[in-house]
């Protein structure tokens, strides 16, 4: 996934480069970012906040599959007569703690990976690099299905599962802009000073590599949520009562013939998050990328 | 040449190492497999013991893999825990159904991702470029496996045009193709129409342009053949993407795949059938990228300099 990433170059329509900025950043991506972050802050209080947890684990099977704007359930009810709108928001809050675990966690490793691929000699390169290979041998959802294996189904399973694979991709990016950070003068000048390698790359590397780092961990979020939702569709990630909105269209599907509603509900809230995630990535990229806004 | 017999080397050592990843993750896994199968608290512990021995399970770890992969170089990948089937036989069933759902999605990717690239990068700014952006970031946003879901709904189950399950004919084909390629399709669309873009403000375009040389002749004998390069290498990035969605795909449409079928193994315990089939999969990936790598190597001189290995 990451590879496609990078591969893909941004497109910046022409009326893009001339829009108000604040504090460098322009409206449209503060407003997707503050979406984003109203979004996740709702999912995570309502599914975190004690007084919510009724909210979306009430059953009333004397109310299955109420269409919505129904009283007391404006989004409906699904095949237990759970309350819709509150199952979606508890399902979009798993949502976004799974996104950011594994952006974390992806990050991380592929930050200590990359630098010491790229700074620490030839042979630390060589072992990462076949490290890294033996990961990409795995589609990601490919190694969740065998960590399901491993560990049991959960949401931890495809936390780590995706973690473990989607680090690989990231490492080889910032092992590359390590490569040619290396060669900066600054550089030199911290190894006369007599630093140590540790400390050049905590000083000098990771500053520097904040700006890629960013752009791509809104792409692993993003990445992940779907991951979660396909996972829990299968029946491998989250496992009842925890609400996800995969298990929300695997329930979805499974009553297809009664009612569209929970599949256009849940379905849309997925594809409307990784909608605002991905323009919000590619409008920070082209923010910290002066070159795409130059070309052309 | 040197280069060719390195990286497939590289390739025998980086199965070799995935085979050590499925085979730990699959057999350290708790919950043995005998468990799953003769229950623990109804059964005596020597039949048990008997079931264990005759599966090998006492040995030690590493002799358990490596009578594993004897076995699996001679073409032996053990029988299924559960219909006691050989393992190869039932993989060798779902393989082709698997490939031929690949295959279609990667030639719909492809063969309508390039042109649609290629038009697009052509009119710049006009309609269809504004359609395909709007298309290309629509279907990159949309899980597929939701995709897969809408048109359930509307073409099966409202107007019955489709079918949505099985693969009794042709027609089955249709559906999980259509959602396998959505995604890929945009990634090659957008990618030929930004490399496009790229060669046709380059400076030898330019010259060419100022020589005379007619627009038809420089798209076609210039420009396309230089874009076609990072599409070339997004093709064998693309095999694994493909292959782990056809894991959702598969399951979605009931097609009695490779993907399909290892969730179930997976969800049953049958460790034989899920770890040659994630072994397989992981093959497939290696032999995809060094492939790849191979042939971006004969279409591009310019890599030919780079000796990293990349996949």
């Amino acid at each position: 996934m990451v590879t496609s990433l990078v591969i893909a170059p941004v497109d910046v329509p022409e009326s893009r480069r001339h829009k108000k900025r604040i504090g460098g950043i322009t409206i449209p991506t503060w407003i997707g970012v503050g979406l984003l972050a109203l979004c996740a802050l709702l999912g995570l209080v309502v599914l975190l906040a004690p007084p919510f947890r009724n909210l979306w684990t009430a059953q009333d099977l004397r109310a299955t599959f109420l269409p919505p704007l129904s009283s007391g359930h404006p989004f409906g009810t699904d095949n237990l007569g759970r309350d819709l709108m509150w199952r979606t928001l508890a399902g979009l809050g798993v949502s976004v703690a799974v996104g950011l675990g594994v952006a974390f966690l992806a990050v991380t490793l592929g930050l200590m990976v990359g630098i010491v691929g790229g700074y620490f000699g030839r042979a630390a390169d060589v072992t990462s690099n076949i490290v890294i290979d033996v990961t990409w041998a795995f589609p990601a959802i490919l190694l969740a299905v065998v960590f399901a294996g491993w560990l049991g189904p959960g949401l931890l399973t495809v936390v780590l599962a995706l973690a473990l694979t989607e680090w690989a991709g990231f490492s080889r990016i910032i092992r590359g802009e390590v490569l040619s950070l290396r060669e900066r003068d600054y550089v030199s000048a911290a190894r006369v000073l007599g630093r140590n390698k540790v400390a050049i790359s905590l000083r000098h590397f990771v500053p520097n590599l904040l700006p890629v780092t960013l752009v791509l961990a809104v792409y692993f979020v993003a990445g992940a949520i779907v991951a979660e939702a396909g996972l829990s569709f299968l029946g491998i990630g989250a496992q009842p009562p925890t609400p996800s909105l995969g298990s929300t269209l695997a329930q979805g599907r499974d009553y297809l013939t009664r009612t569209w509603w929970p599949v256009i509900l849940a379905g849309g809230v997925l594809t409307l998050t990784v909608l605002l995630l991905n323009s919000v990535s590619d409008q920070l990229r082209e923010h910290f990328d002066p070159r795409i806004g130059r070309r052309r | 040449m040197s280069y060719v017999i390195k990286r497939i080397g590289y390739a025998i050592l980086i199965m070799f190492l995935a085979s050590l990843v499925t085979f730990a993750a699959l057999r350290v896994a708790p919950g043995s497999a005998v468990t799953s199968i003769l229950d623990p608290a109804r059964t005596p512990p020597e039949v048990i013991e008997r079931y264990k021995e005759e599966l090998g399970l006492n040995l030690p770890i590493w002799q358990q893999y490596v009578n594993y992969m004897a076995n699996v170089l001679r073409g032996n990948f053990g029988t299924s825990l559960f219909d006691r089937r050989p393992v190869f036989d039932l993989i060798a069933d779902a393989a082709l159904y698997t490939v031929v759902l690949a295959f279609a999605a990667f030639v719909l990717a492809f063969g309508l991702g390039v042109p649609a690239g290629v038009i697009a990068a052509l009119n710049r700014g006009g309609w269809f470029d504004r359609v395909i952006r709007w298309v290309t970031s629509a279907f990159m946003s949309i899980p597929n496996f939701v995709l897969a879901l809408l048109l359930v709904a509307i073409l099966g189950v409202k107007m019955r045009f489709l079918p949505v399950s099985g693969a009794s004919g042709p027609a089955n084909l249709i559906l999980p193709a259509l959602v396998l390629a959505a995604d890929p399709w945009s990634l090659t669309t957008r990618v030929t129409r930004t490399a496009v873009v790229e060669q046709l403000g380059a400076d030898y375009t330019r010259t060419l342009r100022a020589r005379g040389v007619s627009r038809m002749r420089i798209n076609w004998r210039h420009v396309l053949r230089n874009a076609l390069t990072p599409v070339v290498s997004l093709g064998s990035v693309q095999i694994r993407t493909l292959l782990g969605y056809t894991l959702i795909v598969e399951v979605i449409f009931r097609w009695p795949g490779m993907g399909s079928q290892l969730v179930q193994a997976i969800l049953k315990r049958d460790y034989p059938v899920a770890s040659a089939l994630a072994l397989l999969l992981a093959l497939v990936v290696v032999i995809a990228s060094t492939v790849g790598d191979l042939l971006l190597r004969a279409v591009d001189p310019r890599i030919r300099s780079n000796q990293a290995v990349i996949s």
